[in-house]
């Protein structure tokens, strides 16, 4: 073996956790196994675990006698299980190997649970009066380091501290203390029964319950418990419990004396095998790993919803003080604007008369429609013009012009401006109303609410911002290009900002487009590439909207929320979606990227509710907002909201998506390694290449088994397999640095072309996708070397570096943007699976059949075929989906598209590529 | 070139008066109303002591507090504004005085110190600063070497100074000051009839501070006349800019309900006027307003010191036919300019002044400003920025000539090389052009971190109808840790710029130039989340560690399994041997431990 000698061990050694793991006794394991049992129990709903089974003082009675042995078993909550596992485990553990198996299910289903369980009812119900439950593994924990601690002071009986000593049995009390301290709900006094009882136990009171034994063996022989148990701890074992070490590597298998209490050889055996297996270690570990990392990351996102993973939502900036001010905004108001609505409602409808006339009603299909805004006549503008300038406001317009996909949109945005009375032109708040909502519907009453509004704040004096009424043609086009400008970042077809005031500090978006009453309010948050207002601006809006004004709050279309968990977890994978696409879903969405928070209040349903009451909450929230005194910065902006005031922030879910991209990550520094140090198959490549693989993997098995029987002597493996293995890097670095770069093509041609010849454009690229990995793989084949040897680890490397890229950018995206991250990791998964088939392990019938069984099935999960997919589940057409993506690349500034392109696509292609190999 | 307006004339031809006047005591209150239902009134309070008398210590209408600092601190001119707001020029017209008696948004503090050279003028600098923060209850002793800064030529002395003085021009500002009643206090005490009698009775913090805008300025200059008597003059004067529906609200029931319906106004000619739709119908007639209904007093006589003197004291500046009801026995003089009236009060005799509603028919004609300028920061992001400053010339025919000067804090750090100009002509179309077309001279300061700010002076022209756009990039400093104020996401104040226009070129030769400042700027500075830095720190460097620690192990060790390490080891002849060593070692040591 050519390796220099071994680096010094590694301070954590992975494999002696798994040695400690794989050799915890019998008992130990069932206790937590019924631990865990519990936990899991706990998260369905139907029936309250803790309810049945915890020590509640006032329930118990004869027929509830087995609480007092079910309460160790039960946990609220994931961490106090996992922690109490933790800290149970490797005492239980001693305690089983020192006393045997039977004595310690003697005892802890006895006396060590009964007793301190007697303690505190008695001191609970009848000296405190009180009727507090407890549950927990906790209270053996405490028992058996009052025990330990007992016997550590017959030994060693004082800690010296300066001047001081202090007997070492003290030591658990303080353990409770801190416990106490720190851990919110933890018994003090089920801690200190539990401690008590434990001194008593270590000093030896309790003997007498300790089983006889003569009875032990007697069992033990008769029932031949040792031979039929795995792990069980026999009475004659017992005592070597405390002195056993684990073997260590230096030790090797030779010091076969300690190791006996294993029990028997066989098992020892087969831990060595698992030790000295690379194949398993290398090609096994990181495939259950990288499952286990998706599963995890699956479920993780499904625990979220529960109440102890999600929280209430509160208000963290005091500035704020939503509700605490009266909203006037009522009587002669409406009246105002009423007359407001009907001077426009006339405009309009002359607009449209004339329009009529002139247009002849063509033939539009609806998508056109859809995209084009209707551009407002010269009237109309001039109207509203013309009611803020008699209000009182600066007013100036500014014309746009966007062109994407072939497709023009133009407008003109109209704005006012309230100077504030004293104000000196540094902050800003921006009160929006889109002649179009987000839904593309005529926002007549949204408009005249905002005039309205307009010149009721002017006459106000306590505003310490500017006001900015802005009235853009349309939700998509005109926010953004009124936004850009105000940071002088517009484009060339879009007319800079005549009139501008300070630093905009928050932005509410006014949608009204029905005449009728409403019920409730329907609060859009998301913006552009998933970005979010702060959360307080959203509770701020909820917490107005319903305190004060007594109007429900809806959000992410989720009409009727029951507050269950299938609506939770409905409402999060909605914001989700869309977040995930990141589009703009409303006016609001364009102020995100320049670091304002916004949001867009959508009257929803047939209430009693008027537009006056609209205006109130819309008063209160901008007087909310006037007193900001800083910039919205103490809440969250990174969070998913699962009810109106539940919510679940980015260190909770971030594990989730992070769990699906580190599958990626460890398959790929596996892939590496392998490339490196192991050979899968070298074994197999000194045999006769017909060996088949079940074959192959008996060898492997067998001279690993030979390596470890006789265990210090040279090991059965060929001197050359494990000699260092030169990575032909070239190859495979520029072949996935090519892809990555390819992918700028799609992107270019699928932003770029004009929107009628995008379904053609989606079909094309499927046809492509299916050809290209297949035309790769035979390209690529011809010129990869000649041996088998390098074939694969050419292939393996591609895989390397390819999952290596994807786990990177997709654990940077999901700090950025959580849910497209979540949902691109998701669709790969399978790349994490999909391998070269190795010729040596496969015929090549067998192989091409696997082979482009794989490559449909990849096929299917290939960006444009999901797209189709998607559309078709949605009903939306394909055309739409990418004129509207198109145009949130050109307008927006929507970054979805590189994802999906440059990331997404090329793993993808790599993927099938690998399976391509096979058929070759 | 461009008619100086009738107002600033009228402001100038008193100041002139009032300056020749020796030792003396002269107030006045100048009312216009202006458009949007404003109403402009500017109060000014003049006295004089001579020189000797200042001297000696002997002060009479000179207030002593003031006289004792400004001596202590070897200040010979000393100018100090409070403004709030912003003057709305396009619907109100030129401002007050030209300008000359306004500050920028919050506090602006400029003299000239008598010292032997740049240092000693500092420190007496800072005396003078500290002491009027004191005097005023204001933050001035903020004002510190990086607040400081010497203009070139933005600011002229306007009193005389003999030639043998070594005069140092230093210049402060604090954009973030809030100026409020407590600032007017002091302000008034400093008046010979402190707010008790003559106009300054009509000084009320709660309507004043509830204007629109409003600026105070204290001036204090020496003035020798050609036979060499020499004065020092301390002029005070308080604009304010009112809203008359806000002042006009009774003070117990300040809140602007909705009008009661009986009360709207509607435009009865829409076909859909009925009694719950109303159109609201612009009211053409000037509001009624008073003298009591706006100030929430009347003036309660005149100050006794102002006695003998010939010219009205409250001057009100609306058309000769326009109806004014004034109290009995005041005396009105209209001047023949057609706009302008004047009453003279009776001392211990109370003074209101009534203005009816009526049809307006004629209004006091409003000059066009000569200058518009507009300060905005553009760009995103928490490292870059951009400035961008747009001049407008609305004069068809003439350019305008002016000097553009700005102080900058030094955590904005601008890149001058990338100033640069843009024109727009009345024809809309954008011309890029090489700055140095408009920049006639340059003066550049950089700044030093922590200690001083850039100053940028720049003599600019205009050409005439045409609208110069100046930007520059700059770049955000990241301040240490406890450099952050407790309010860091606010953003941090930018002072406005002041600019000075030459008299020859738009002040219509007059000697007196115009000054005009832009607004302050809000600048968000990158901020540390101060609430969680520990969290933050201690979990993302253990995040960090762990799977640098973890990946960089995976990638350059080799992992092998431990018969294959034992069997490496045994196989070389130098591990054999330190094998062996090991051993031995470890007996030697086991011995050891035993017989312990």
């Amino acid at each position: 073996m050519a390796t220099p000698a071994a680096l010094p061990p590694l301070p954590f050694n992975p494999s002696r956790v798994r040695s400690y793991v794989l050799r915890l006794p019998l008992f130990t394991r069932l206790v937590l196994l019924a631990i865990i049992v519990f936990w899991l129990l706990e998260l369905q709903t139907v029936w309250s675990v803790k309810q049945w089974g915890s020590l509640i003082p006032e329930e118990i009675n004869i027929g509830t006698m087995y609480r007092l042995n079910t309460y160790p078993f039960i946990h609220f909550g994931f961490f106090h299980a996992f922690l109490n596992l933790l800290a149970l485990t490797p005492l239980l553990e001693r305690f089983e190997a020192e006393h045997g198996t039977l004595t310690a299910v003697a005892l802890f289903f006895g006396p060590l649970s009964t007793f301190p369980a007697g303690a505190y009812i008695l001191i609970e119900r009848f000296v405190l009066h009180r009727n507090t439950e407890v549950f927990g593994a906790s209270v053996w924990v405490f028992l058996l380091l009052g025990s330990e601690a007992i016997r550590t002071f017959k030994s060693n009986p004082y800690f010296s501290l300066g001047p001081y000593k202090i007997p070492t049995w003290t030591s658990p009390l303080f353990a409770c203390g801190l416990v106490s301290i720190f851990v919110q709900n933890a018994s003090l006094l089920g801690h200190l029964c539990a401690i008590f009882v434990g001194y008593l136990f270590g000093l030896g009171y309790l003997k007498v319950f300790v089983p006889p034994e003569k009875v032990l063996r007697w069992i033990e022989g008769k029932l031949n418990l040792l031979g039929r148990l795995p792990h069980y701890v026999s009475v004659d074992q017992k005592t070597f419990g405390r002195y056993g070490v684990l073997p260590t590597t230096t030790a090797g298998g030779e010091r076969a004396t300690p190791m006996s209490y294993l029990g028997s050889s066989q098992r020892l055996a087969a831990i060595r095998k698992l030790r000295s297996n690379p194949h398993f270690l290398f090609v096994h570990l990181p495939h259950i790993l990288s499952f286990l990392c998706i599963v995890a990351g699956v479920v993780w996102l499904l625990l979220l919803p529960l109440n102890d993973y999600s929280r209430q939502t509160y208000i963290s900036e005091n500035a704020l003080l939503p509700g605490q001010v009266h909203a006037y905004f009522s009587g002669s108001e409406q009246h105002i604007f009423r007359g407001y609505k009907k001077e426009l409602e006339a405009i309009l409808e002359r607009q449209t008369l004339s329009e009529q006339d002139s247009r002849n009603d063509e033939f539009t299909p609806a998508y056109v429609h859809f995209l084009c805004p209707i551009t407002l006549s010269a009237p109309v503008s001039d109207k509203v013009q013309s009611i803020l300038r008699a209000a009182g406001l600066k007013v100036a317009t500014q014309k746009y012009e966007y062109t994407s996909s072939g497709i023009t949109h133009q407008g003109q945005n109209v704005y006012a401006i309230i100077q504030a009375p004293r104000g000196d032109a540094t902050e800003a708040i921006v009160l929006v109303a889109a002649w179009r909502t987000a839904d593309d519907e005529l926002n007549l009453n949204g408009v005249s609410l905002a005039l309205t509004l307009a010149g009721y704040f002017k006459r106000w004096s306590l505003w310490s911002k500017d006001i900015i009424f802005v009235l853009p043609p349309d939700s998509k086009s005109g926010t953004q290009a009124w936004i850009d400008a105000y940071h002088d970042m517009q484009p060339a077809f879009v007319q800079p900002l005549p009139l501008k005031s300070g630093a905009l500090q928050g932005g509410l978006v006014i949608e009204y487009p029905f005449d009728h009453r409403f019920e409730s309010l329907h609060i859009l948050y998301d913006g552009v590439n998933g970005q979010l207002p702060n959360l307080d601006l959203f509770n701020t809006a909820v917490s107005i909207a319903g305190g004060q004004m007594g109007i429900g709050s809806n959000l992410q279309e989720m009409w009727d929320h029951n507050d269950s968990y299938e609506m939770r977890l409905q409402t999060i994978l909605r914001g989700m979606v869309k977040q995930g696409f990141g589009y703009a879903t409303g006016a609001h969405s364009s102020f995100m990227p320049y670091h304002i928070d916004a949001i867009t209040l959508q009257p929803k349903g047939d209430g009693w509710q008027d537009e006056m009451a609209l205006g109130r909450t819309i008063e209160g929230l901008c007087r909310s907002l006037n007193n900001l005194l800083e910039h919205l910065h103490q809440s969250f902006f990174f969070y998913l909201l699962m009810q109106t005031n539940r919510f679940v922030s980015i260190g909770t879910y971030l594990p989730s998506a992070m769990l699906i991209a580190g599958n990626f990550t460890i398959m790929a520094i596996a892939l590496w390694l392998r490339t490196g140090y192991y050979f899968g198959s070298e074994q197999a490549a000194v045999k006769p290449p017909a060996a088949s693989a079940g074959e192959t993997n008996k060898q492997v098995a067998v001279s690993t088994e030979k390596s470890g029987a006789n265990t210090a002597q040279q090991p059965a493996v060929k001197t050359d397999s494990n000699s260092i293995i030169e990575r032909q890097l070239a190859l495979p670095l520029t072949l996935v640095v090519g892809l990555h770069l390819l992918g700028l093509i799609p992107l270019y041609i699928f932003n770029n072309i004009h929107h009628q010849y995008y379904p053609t454009a989606t079909y094309a690229s499927i046809a492509i996708n299916a050809i290209l990995p297949i035309a790769l793989a035979a390209s690529l084949t011809r010129g990869l070397t000649t041996t088998l040897r390098e074939q694969s680890q050419q292939s393996l490397l591609i895989k390397s570096f390819s999952l290596l890229v994807l786990g990177l950018f997709l654990s940077t995206l999901a700090t950025l943007n959580f849910s497209l991250s979540f949902m691109i990791g998701l669709l790969c998964t399978p790349l994490s699976f999909v391998n070269r088939i190795d010729p040596r392990t496969a015929s090549r019938p067998l192989r091409a059949v696997l082979a482009v069984a794989g490559l449909v099935l990849l096929n299917v999960l290939s960006p444009p075929i999901v797209l189709l997919v998607a559309c078709r589940y949605v009903g939306v057409d394909v055309e739409t989906v990418l004129t509207q993506a198109a145009f949130g690349w050109d307008v927006w500034g929507m970054w979805t598209q590189v994802v999906v392109w440059c990331v997404w696509w090329p793993a993808w292609v790599t993927g099938c590529a690998l399976l391509g190999f096979s058929l070759f | 070139m461009t008619v100086l307006s009738l107002l600033s004339l009228l402001f100038l031809a008193a100041f002139s008066s009032l300056a020749s006047a020796n030792s003396d005591y002269h107030e006045s209150l100048v009312l216009q109303p202006l458009p949007q239902s404003a109403l402009l009134a500017s109060f000014n309070f003049q006295s004089n002591d001579s020189q000797t008398s200042f001297n000696e210590r002997h002060f009479r209408y000179f207030p002593r507090a003031l006289g004792q600092i400004l001596r202590h601190a070897n200040t010979k001119e000393l100018h100090l504004r409070f403004t709030t707001g912003r003057w709305d020029a396009e619907s109100w017209g030129p401002r007050p005085w030209n300008g000359t008696k306004e500050g920028g948004t919050g506090v602006e503090l400029w003299a000239w110190i008598d010292a032997v050279d740049d240092e000693s003028a500092f420190a007496k600098w800072i005396t003078l600063a500290q002491s009027l923060s004191g005097l005023f209850c204001a933050s001035l002793n903020f004002i510190d070497s990086t607040r400081t800064t010497r203009p070139v030529a933005s600011f002229e002395p306007t009193g005389t100074h003999a030639a043998s003085d070594n005069l140092h021009l230093l210049h402060g500002t604090l954009p973030g000051e809030v100026v409020c009643t407590e600032n007017l206090t002091p302000f008034l005490k400093l008046l010979p009839c402190k707010g008790k009698a003559g106009v300054a009775s009509l000084l009320d913090g709660h309507k004043l501070f509830d204007a629109s805008w409003q600026s105070m300025s204290v001036d204090v200059r020496p003035i020798c006349t050609q036979t060499g008597e020499c004065v020092v003059q301390i002029d005070q004067s308080v604009d304010i800019v009112l809203d008359i529906d806000r002042s006009k609200r009774p003070r117990d029931n300040p809140i602007p309900r909705p009008v009661p319906n009986e009360q709207l106004v509607c435009d009865t000619s829409k076909p859909y006027h009925s009694d719950d739709t109303c159109y609201p119908l612009e009211s053409t007639s000037e509001k009624s307003w008073g003298l009591s209904e706006i100030f929430g007093r009347s003036i309660s006589g005149s100050c006794p010191l102002t006695e003998g003197s010939t010219d009205g004291t409250v001057c009100l500046r609306v058309p000769h036919e326009r109806e004014v009801r004034a109290t009995e026995g005041a005396v009105e003089v209209k001047k023949p300019d057609g706009y302008t009236r004047c009453f003279t009060l009776e001392s211990s005799t109370p003074f209101d002044l009534n203005i009816p509603e009526q049809e307006a028919t004629t209004q006091v004609p409003l000059d066009e400003p000569v200058l518009r300028a507009e300060r905005t920061i553009v760009g995103h992001g928490q490292e870059r920025g951009g400035m961008r400053i747009i001049f407008d010339n609305p004069s068809d025919t003439h350019p305008v000539d002016f000097i553009y000067f700005e102080t900058l804090p030094w955590f904005l750090r601008p890149y001058v090389h990338t100033l640069q100009a843009t024109i727009t002509g009345r024809d809309g179309l954008r011309r890029q052009v090489p700055a140095s077309q408009f920049i006639k001279e340059t003066f550049y300061r950089p700044a030093i971190d922590r200690e001083r700010g850039t100053q940028l002076e720049l003599a600019l022209s205009v050409p005439a109808a045409s609208t110069v756009t100046l930007t520059y990039d700059f770049e955000k400093a990241i301040l240490r840790y406890t450099e952050y104020p407790p309010d860091a996401n606010r953003g941090f104040n930018v002072a406005p710029a002041v600019i000075k226009l030459s008299p020859a070129g738009g002040g219509g030769g007059a000697s007196h130039p115009i000054y005009i400042r832009t607004t302050s700027l809000l600048l968000p500075l990158p901020t540390p989340d101060f609430s969680m830095p520990y969290n933050v720190i201690i979990l993302t460097s253990t995040v960090i560690a762990l799977a640098f620690g973890s990946i960089f192990n995976l990638l350059v060790r080799r992992f092998v399994t431990a018969e294959e390490a034992s069997a490496m080891r045994a196989q070389t002849l130098k591990s054999r041997l330190g094998g062996k060593l090991v051993a031995l070692r470890d007996r030697v040591k086991g011995k050891t431990a035993k017989t312990e």
